[in-house]
């Protein structure tokens, strides 16, 4: 069987194929539908230090091609995820990046220190947040604000290091320069686009009803923006890509490995086919073979002549 | 237990205005009152959930009116043609313990509660069905009672007080759900109530479909696809 092992700068994975964080809960909770333990990793829902209870009213918006999402980070917290899902990963052999999120600096650091002390091999840092201490502007939309983060967040977590990066701004060459000379040790890209979902309804008595929810777009309809930024992205940078953004079948995956990603996360898919995970890595091993090559660094460079 | 599956058509006939009821081969063993069923609907992004209205053998029921563009897919769906199912998901209505209940459904709402009254016959727990429909044209058929125009909350406190169940059981607008928790409330009656909200993932991880519960002096998130949907009416921190 064809081998699918990714090595990005000496962290290892099985496979190319990672879920991506808010899509698939904190470990085995798509086990019914799918073999968790073979995924290239489980990337958690946002942890952040303390539980956080969301946003409030509507909270999903479906688009043509995807959806607008506006949690707010809901989530237990790193400390409930280390004393309850921590346990259950190592027990199912479960591979996994713990995704943090912080609303200040204070926050992503005492979050990658608890990393750190209790030995989570990976993690991935969500730097969309708004910074609450300036203006609310999100971490990842100034080269210098990222710059900073990422050294605090190196000095204390001694792991492996992705920073994801937000598509939410015009320069994205500069924010992975800025992550890979403060000792990031991998790049994610995308996070998801802001948006605005609007439906108006006129009813049978003649009144227009109209919803607006505003958050983060996601889903099939934002690949060629992922596509887009991951390829100027490589290009910009040595360190390793994670390529983010509406994969929902095999030739997407190719497509994503073809501009240089060395791995790739499914989010919303997962919403639409929850086996679609395990479908992708099936086809990706039929692939090889049938390709008459040897492992996935071979069928990459065939992508990349 | 894998909860992909595939479903064959049965039947999909219309039973009452805009409103049709779906049959479907599913190869599941069990289905629980209050669960639902989430149906791929081709170029979506987010499967649609439908109560199951009724289970006889592996052959599974919803009932749905025509809404949007899902709808309108699983409205063309003909015998022997497949559809892409998730479930059964969620929790259900529990009937332990409980002797005598009333059902109170509102229009398309009431789909569930014809499988919750069959599944209490069987478990001889007496049972009374009220449904509420806007019009004579959209009365889905199964209730003891029918209330037409109006609320089906209109004549409820004297039913209540009249039939004197120990449970009410309920599914319809959030309206409805809410008013009929506070009445019960004030009666010292318990309510179960199966909520709607849009649902991303169907499966609990995405926290799309959280409403909150207040559960002694704290509150708290649940997911209305995994915690849900069935609800205690006392817990449910009730919106405008």
């Amino acid at each position: 069987m064809a081998d699918l092992s990714v090595d990005l700068n000496g962290f290892k994975l099985k496979s190319p194929i990672l879920s991506a964080s808010g899509t698939f809960g904190y470990c085995d909770e798509f086990e019914d539908f799918i073999n968790v333990s073979k995924l290239g990793s489980v990337v958690t829902k946002a942890l952040s230090i303390n539980p956080k209870k969301g946003n409030e009213g509507n909270r999903i918006f479906e688009t043509n091609g995807g959806m607008i999402n506006r949690i707010g980070l809901e989530n237990i917290g790193i400390k409930e995820f280390i004393n309850k899902k921590l346990p259950i990963l190592k027990e199912k052999n479960i591979d996994f990046i713990v995704n943090l999120a912080g609303s200040n600096f204070e926050d992503y650091i005492e979050a990658s220190k608890i990393a750190n002390k209790n030995g989570i091999k990976a993690i991935e840092v969500n730097v969309s947040c708004p910074n609450v201490k300036e203006g609310c502007l999100e971490f990842g939309t100034n080269p210098k604000t990222l710059y900073e983060l990422t050294s605090s967040i190196k000095d204390v977590y001694k792991g492996f290091l992705i920073i994801k990066l937000t598509p939410n701004v015009s320069d994205i060459e500069s924010l992975a320069i800025a992550a890979q000379s403060a000792g990031a040790d991998c790049i994610s890209a995308i996070n998801t686009l802001k948006g605005l979902g609007v439906k108006i309804e006129i009813t049978e008595d003649k009144k227009i009803i109209k919803q607006t929810v505003s958050g983060g777009l996601s889903g099939r309809c934002i690949k060629p923006v992922a596509l887009s930024m991951v390829k100027r992205i490589k290009e910009a940078i040595k360190i390793p890509v994670i390529g983010i953004g509406g994969i929902s079948n095999r030739d997407d995956v190719l497509e994503f490995l073809s501009v240089g990603a060395d791995a790739v996360e499914i989010g919303t898919e997962n919403f639409t086919n929850p086996n679609i995970t395990e479908k992708i890595t099936n086809e990706l091993i039929e692939l090889i073979d049938k390709l008459n090559l040897k492992n996935l660094d071979e069928l990459k460079r065939k992508l990349r002549e | 237990m894998k909860k992909n599956h595939q479903g064959i058509i049965k039947e999909n006939i219309k039973i009452a205005k805009d409103t049709f009821k779906l049959t479907f081969d599913s190869n599941i063993k069990e289905v629980k009152a209050g669960q639902f069923v989430s149906i791929l609907i081709p170029d979506k992004t987010l499967r649609r959930p439908f109560s199951v209205s009724d289970f006889v053998e592996d052959k599974i029921s919803i009932i749905y009116k025509l809404k949007g563009d899902g709808t309108k897919y699983i409205s063309s769906l003909k015998e022997g043609e497949k559809i892409d199912f998730i479930g059964p998901m969620g929790n259900s209505f529990n009937i332990e313990n409980k002797k005598r209940a009333l059902i109170v459904g509102a229009g398309v709402g009431i789909a569930p509660m014809l499988y919750l009254k069959k599944v209490l016959n069987k478990n001889n727990i007496e049972n009374f069905l009220i449904s509420g429909f806007k019009e004579e044209k959209e009365i889905i058929k199964g209730s003891d009672k029918y209330v037409i125009g109006g609320s089906v909350l209109d004549s409820i406190e004297g039913l209540i007080d009249e039939y004197k169940p120990d449970v009410i059981y309920s599914c319809g607008p959030y309206i409805v759900l809410k008013l009929l928790s506070h009445i019960a409330k004030e009666k010292g009656i318990e309510t179960q109530v199966a909520m709607e909200k849009l649902m991303a993932c169907s499966i609990g991880v995405c926290r799309g479909c959280v409403i909150e519960l207040k559960r002694g002096n704290e509150t708290l998130n649940a997911s209305v696809c995994k915690d849900g949907p069935v609800f205690k009416g006392s817990e449910i921190v009730w919106q405008i």
